[in-house]
């Protein structure tokens, strides 16, 4: 169980729903690591925030488990989004901890956004990669067949195919030296689905992850935009950490998961 | 009610299912392994065959589950009231009985249909 994650699913406010799935990583495996180790590199947390003043463990967060990926990754996919479905429709909103980003593409069928919100090194546009049209590489363009635009921050790496399409309207890319100054631009009515690939932070803070990019995010950076985004956003995720470092990603992971919950929950 | 009890792995999209004690037709049906050790869970969505409103379950792939007996058959329209019914004829029974038609379907007598019968529940297809 995640710490501080107690509640009981009727009761529940968030949920967070462990997806171990490793199945497209095309470099340094390890994702399927990512739930247990977010759980655990948790536990050294202080319970209480004083930014927000609140409790974690008050903040009606229930921890669903893991769920298991079939061989099958469409199937596996159809599976996870029907669960973060049936939470929504409970009243809780899903945190999904991956497993590689191909998870997020559950969780945004699920939530429907109008904006996907995305921090990561690549721009995750492709088509397929290596005859997969389910890679981790492709998750902004299966995020845009739901959200009507997204927003990638501290996008630093893509295919030449993918930056021509990421300069159309409907992608906004924010490359990672101007991430502390982006604001969140939505509309009142919009919603905001939020995704926190951790490979979108400088590998000195996060190594432990399959596809490390250097000249990234900075944590305290990315801490502001996921506080911001969160009032909007119907579902959050954070993926691709995997076990490959002494913790550094996890704690990372699960701290951002913690100011997630807490910025949502204080704007309720 | 007449059913019969197969596992739920046997189940697949477009097939029938009992949810909540009601007859549902498959609309999605996907397997995934829930921990480490735990037997492989299976989530289905399905809508009421004859309500029409949304039901899911998920249950491990080896549980036993109920599974509707429905009859597709065919009928002739004897008569419409020129609204949403019709006054439908079973061709093998000669039964008459009335059916609410489908939205934005309209009906002649004599047109020939196919309904979906379960006990006393019926529903044009």
């Amino acid at each position: 169980m995640f710490p501080g994650a107690a509640a009981a699913r009727a009761d529940a406010a968030y949920a967070l729903v462990g997806a171990p799935l490793d199945a497209s990583t095309s470099f340094e495996p390890g994702a399927r690591f990512g739930p247990d180790r977010v759980r655990r590199y948790a536990e050294a947390f202080d319970d209480y925030d004083h930014r927000t003043d609140r409790h974690f463990s008050e903040l009606s967060v229930y921890d669903h488990g893991d769920i298991g990926p079939t061989a099958d990754t469409e199937e596996y996919l159809t599976y996870l989004r029907g669960t973060c479905g049936d939470l929504r429709e409970e009243g809780a909103v899903p945190l999904l901890v991956g497993g590689e980003h191909t998870v997020t593409v559950a969780g945004v069928r699920a939530a429907d956004p109008d904006v996907f919100v995305c921090l990561d090194a690549h721009l995750d546009l492709r088509e397929s990669y290596a005859g997969d049209p389910l890679s981790h590489a492709t998750v902004t363009r299966h995020a845009l067949d739901v959200a009507d635009r997204a927003v990638v921050l501290g996008a630093r790496t893509g295919s030449e195919a993918e930056w021509e399409r990421a300069s159309e309207a409907d992608v906004t890319v924010v490359d990672p030296a101007d991430v502390a100054d982006w604001e969140p631009d939505f509309d009142a009515d919009e919603s905001a689905y939020l995704s926190v690939d951790i490979d979108g932070f400088d590998p000195a803070y996060a190594p432990g992850t399959g596809t490390k990019e250097p000249f990234g995010i900075e944590p305290r950076e990315g801490r502001r935009v996921v506080r911001e985004v969160a009032p909007h956003a119907a579902g959050f995720d954070v993926v691709e950490v995997n076990d490959r470092d002494d913790g550094q990603a996890a704690v990372l992971a699960a701290k951002l998961l913690r100011a997630f919950v807490y910025s949502h929950a204080a704007d309720r | 009610m007449a059913t019969k009890q197969v596992e739920v792995r046997d189940l697949d999209e477009g097939s029938y299912v009992m949810i909540d004690d009601v007859p549902c037709t498959i609309n999605a049906y996907s397997t995934a392994k829930p921990g480490k050790h735990g037997s492989a869970k299976a989530r289905v969505e399905a809508e009421g065959v004859f309500d029409g409103k949304k039901r899911n379950l998920s249950q491990p792939v080896d549980a036993k589950i109920r599974v509707p007996i429905i009859n597709r058959k065919q009928g002739q329209v004897v008569s419409t009231s020129g609204g949403d019914e019709a006054q439908v004829m079973d061709l093998e029974t000669f039964d008459t009985f009335t059916l609410a038609l489908p939205d934005g379907v309209s009906m002649e007598p004599d047109d020939e249909i196919e309904y979906l019968e379960m006990e006393s529940q019926r529903k044009i297809v």
